[in-house]
């Protein structure tokens, strides 16, 4: 399936990229990281808590960022596994300025469903990421309030 | 007619009274002493290799008894094929080994992995999560055109091209190719006979346990044919000996097709319950049923058909791609070729045929038969053709249908029909049910009303579908000639009781047909007795002494004969025995509405009489055994081909493209009818599975093999309120063949109504200026309306 998506966040994009490469501020923004562990320069173990319309599930698996240039953008490639099925997924996430205190932030990549989760979630999943998505953004606005407080 | 004329009366069914008030008694509902319960780590992924199988974590929680992997059973054989079909250049068909559990590398999303074994159910289903399976995903293929091609991935290793085999019937290739070409007219179709999930009400369960003092085994299973289970599963895949096994086919809730085969899961938990030493269970989720259980149809298909100027079938070509998905189901390989290839001669004089077809494994669902097997899919082929070719010609297509009907034959003053695709026809008259649906249509007016329609701001349509299928399977010496590793009589014992009542033991098995009913019907009539005083037994092996089962629509034209021929070696003992009491020469007995009589007289003996006679032999004649008990094995002389004309209505709305299935006639001809509800009752339930299909059902998988729609919140089954009532009707030419004069009506709703509703819908879209060669089923509103948008 695909996901596409942009937000402009209140920042300029060195401090969003900041907060995007601290694994801290980056386990409270991503939706349903209950834990996320640097395990390598740019290489995460994670365990991601998400409810999927009538299955509730807990994910664990690793979170890699590839291709990283520098307030420009990378790749978040992700295998998570779960007892109702895995999910694989590749993101390509990118920066633009839109002005010194603006940037715009976008997405855009798959996600690849297996098993029960694919049977039964297929239906539902672009909710699902429309709804993750949405919580993505706000909770980076919501870390740049806080770094502007 | 006397009380006891019991064959053609609509009799309520004996067996409802259980099943509606919750007496039914299903393998589920068994719970045996130290029962433990088993769950199955199943493959999230269509093709991966297995790197790793962790069972540690698993094997220490609470309540597990066993955790057995592909690894544990890697030497015990894999489930078998009844049915060997060979390629063109005579080289058998590919038949890869289709493991219990596998080891190497998982094939369809669903494919066991590993079977746990707990105290509990929720022990079972917590404890296979807990097993861990690294997998490394592959390349997968879902389409079967795509598979054939070089460089698709491979499902086995040592299968090129992933083709099963490839097959062909009919009249030389070249000489169907220059009738085509010569040909005034033709109509060229391709398309998609999309995958079906079976959907019985009954999830598949299996209970199976182990006596060790008697070396023993007992396997419940939710089964369609119990004996020819045992028989697989002893000798073909466990080597255990027959005789050290039950198998018991209780009640069953639905099956149509789907419980026919042996599955892997009967082999695999009658393996662990020896060594385990106590009954394992295993009852499927209804998710696992729309992942694992056979799946039907799934054809690609391309097909040209050839007219002379006036409209007569001059040829028809067929190049179909059949899926059987990852592995060979038992009956997988027949279904493309002896039930659909030899099914396209139709109601037609077509004198060259010619059909090729191409089976393929793909990373999906094993494919089987689905109520009809093949001939719902010749039947779709033929008649969207048919509809198609008048619409295209500007001709009639009922006209064009009575042009080219096989004219009527009876099968015994006229002789048989032999087809251009092996078969040969018993008996038919197809001009006479395609007559009466006109009628029941009030066909002349019909045209009127749809250009009335038209003026409303609906499409109204009129879709025909004039069907044959084989039925009744089948003559063993011709299937075993075609590659059937099983004869396909059946068995009937029929064992008067001393008072006079009556068992009879059958092989053929019940899952929602009414057998308790019928068949009683047919016994208490033939004896003259009250059907309360006769009672069916079926669906076990250590009561019945073999059968072949239910499919095919062959228990009434196959079990009822058998039974039938039992009856008459009962009734020619009793009349040696009557003939004995009353004095008289056994010759000079007739028997009759159950009496003995010596002919000419009013000297009679009842039933109840002979048979006390026959257990307490006091006087009796010299050299007779006594007892009244006898048991037949019928092989029938042909198959039996039932035909109809299925009639449908459709009313399309312009703006939304829905589709409202507005009439629905059938008129069925199914040889001579034992009970007239219970036929009823199967056209209904099979047109309205024909109509799913049409318009509502279909399995979806994605590119990555996965099954996008396997559950009730996607896939669409037809409700009540989809279908108008059915207007039903009949026509009796008798089958030739067998003594009851029956042809089958198990298939006859599903096979018949499918091409109707779409042709319906073409048909409707032609008259609103739409002029479609096809539209994909499930003809959803979606498709309709991008139709009309062009």
């Amino acid at each position: 399936m695909q996901l596409t998506g942009k937000h402009i966040i209140n920042a300029a994009p060195a401090v969003v990229w900041a907060m995007l490469m601290d694994t801290d501020t980056l386990a409270r923004i991503v939706p349903g990281i209950s834990r996320l562990e640097k395990t390598g320069d740019h290489t995460f173990n994670s365990i991601l808590e998400i409810k999927l319309g009538p299955v509730n599930s807990s994910f664990t698996g690793n979170l890699q960022l590839e291709n990283v240039i520098v307030q420009k953008g990378f790749t978040l490639r992700g295998q998570q596994n779960s007892k109702i099925g895995n999910a694989s997924a590749a993101l390509k996430i990118g920066l633009s300025l839109v002005n010194a205190v603006q940037t715009e932030v976008a997405f855009n990549g798959d996600i690849r469903l297996s098993g029960l989760l694919a049977t039964m979630g297929q239906r539902i999943m672009s909710g699902v990421a429309n709804t993750l998505s949405k919580q993505f953004f706000a909770n980076l606005e919501k870390e740049v309030e806080k770094a502007n407080v | 007619m006397s009380t006891n004329d019991w064959i053609g009366k609509s009799v309520r069914r004996v067996e409802d009274k259980r099943f509606i008030t919750g007496m039914g008694r299903y393998t589920d509902d068994i719970i045996l002493p130290q029962q433990t319960y088993a769950s199955f780590v199943r493959s999230p992924y269509a093709h991966a290799k297995i790197i790793g199988v962790d069972i540690r974590a698993a094997k220490s929680m609470q309540g597990v008894v066993a955790i057995y992997t592909g690894a544990d059973v890697a030497s015990v054989n894999g489930v078998p094929c009844g049915w060997q079909v060979n390629f063109k250049n005579g080289d058998i068909m590919k038949e890869p080994k289709h493991p219990l559990l596998v080891a190497d590398k998982v094939r369809h999303v669903g494919d066991a992995v590993a079977i746990v074994i707990a105290e509990s159910q929720a022990e079972a289903v917590d404890a296979a999560q807990a097993v861990n399976v690294e997998y490394e995903e592959l390349p997968c293929v879902v389409n079967a055109a795509e598979a054939v091609k070089p460089g698709a991935p491979l499902v086995h290793a040592d299968v090129p091209a992933n083709t099963c085999y490839d097959w062909s019937l009919g009249n030389p290739i070249s000489e169907v190719d220059e009738a085509i070409h010569n040909a005034a007219h033709v109509s060229t179709l391709e398309f998609v006979n999309q995958r079906l999930i079976p959907n019985a009400i009954e999830p598949r369960s299996y209970n199976s346990s182990y006596e060790a003092a008697t070396d023993k085994y007992t396997l419940y299973t939710s089964t369609q044919n119990p004996h020819l289970i045992r028989l697989l599963m002893c000798a073909f895949v466990l080597g255990i000996p027959e005789h050290k096994v039950r198998v018991v086919g209780p009640d069953v809730g639905g099956a149509f097709g789907s419980k026919i085969f042996h599955y892997t899961e009967e082999a695999l938990l009658t393996w662990c319950t020896k060594k385990i030493k106590r009954p394992v269970k295993w009852t499927s989720t209804r998710t696992e049923a729309f992942q694992l259980d056979a799946h039907g149809r799934d054809h690609i298909t391309k097909a040209d058909m050839g007219f002379d100027k006036d409209g007569k079938i001059m040829a028809l070509r067929v190049k179909t791609f059949a899926n059987l998905g990852a592995y060979l189901s038992s009956f997988a390989t027949c279904v493309p070729t002896y039930l659909h290839g030899t099914l396209l001669q139709g109601l037609y004089t077509t004198p060259k045929i010619n059909v090729d077809i191409t089976a393929v494994f793909t990373n999906t669902t094993v494919v089987d038969a689905y109520r009809g097997a093949g001939r719902p899919e010749a039947t779709y082929l033929l008649e969207r053709l048919v509809d198609l070719a008048a619409h295209e010609m500007n001709m009639d297509p009922a006209e064009l249908r009575f042009k080219n009907f096989i004219p009527p034959f009876d099968g015994i003053n006229q002789p048989g029909y032999q087809t251009q695709v092996a078969l040969q026809y018993d008996s038919g008259n197809y001009e006479g049910v395609l007559k009466k649906g006109l009628e029941m249509l009030g066909y002349e007016n019909f045209r009127n009303e749809q250009k009335e329609a038209a003026g409303n701001g609906k499409l109204l349509g009129v879709g025909f579908s004039t069907y044959i299928e084989a039925c009744g399977i089948a003559p063993s010496a011709v299937v075993g000639s075609l590659g059937a590793r099983a004869g396909l009589y059946e068995v009937g014992q029929v064992r008067v009781q001393p008072t006079g009542k009556v068992s009879v033991y059958t092989g053929s098995h019940a899952h929602g047909q009414g057998h308790e009913t019928t068949f009683a019907q047919v016994v208490a009539d033939k004896l003259g007795i009250s059907m309360d005083d006769v009672e069916i037994v079926h669906g076990d092996s250590e009561a019945v002494a073999f059968g072949m089962g239910t499919y095919g629509s062959r228990s009434i034209a196959v079990g009822g004969s058998a039974i039938v021929k039992s009856i008459e070696k009962i009734i020619e003992k009793g009349k040696k025995i009557a003939a004995h009491k009353l004095e008289a020469n056994a010759d000079d007995i007739e028997f009759a509405s159950g009496k003995f009589t010596v002919k000419g007289t009013d000297k009679s003996v009842g039933f109840g009489d002979v048979a006390l006679t026959a257990y307490v032999p006091h006087h009796y004649p010299a050299g007779l055994e006594p007892g009244l008990d006898f048991s037949s094995f019928y092989d029938p002389a042909n198959f039996t081909y039932p035909f109809g004309c299925h009639i449908a209505v459709v009313e399309i709305d312009k703006e939304t493209g829905n589709v409202i299935l507005k009439r629905f006639i059938a008129v069925d001809d199914v040889g001579n009818v034992i009970n007239p509800m219970i036929v009823d009752g199967q056209i209904h339930g099979g047109v309205v599975q024909g109509v799913g299909q049409a318009l509502f059902e279909g399995a979806e998988y994605d590119a990555n093999g996965q099954l996008t729609n396997g559950s009730y919140m996607d896939y669409c089954m037809p409700r009540a309120d989809d279908v108008p009532m059915i207007e039903t009707a009949g026509q009796v030419t008798p089958c030739p063949h067998n003594p009851l004069g029956v042809k089958g009506a198990g298939e006859a709703g599903t096979i018949g109504s499918t091409p109707a509703v779409v042709n319906a819908v073409i048909d409707a879209l032609w008259s609103g200026g739409h002029k479609v060669k096809d539209i994909r089923m499930p003809v959803t509103s979606e498709r309709v309306w991008r139709a009309m948008q062009n």
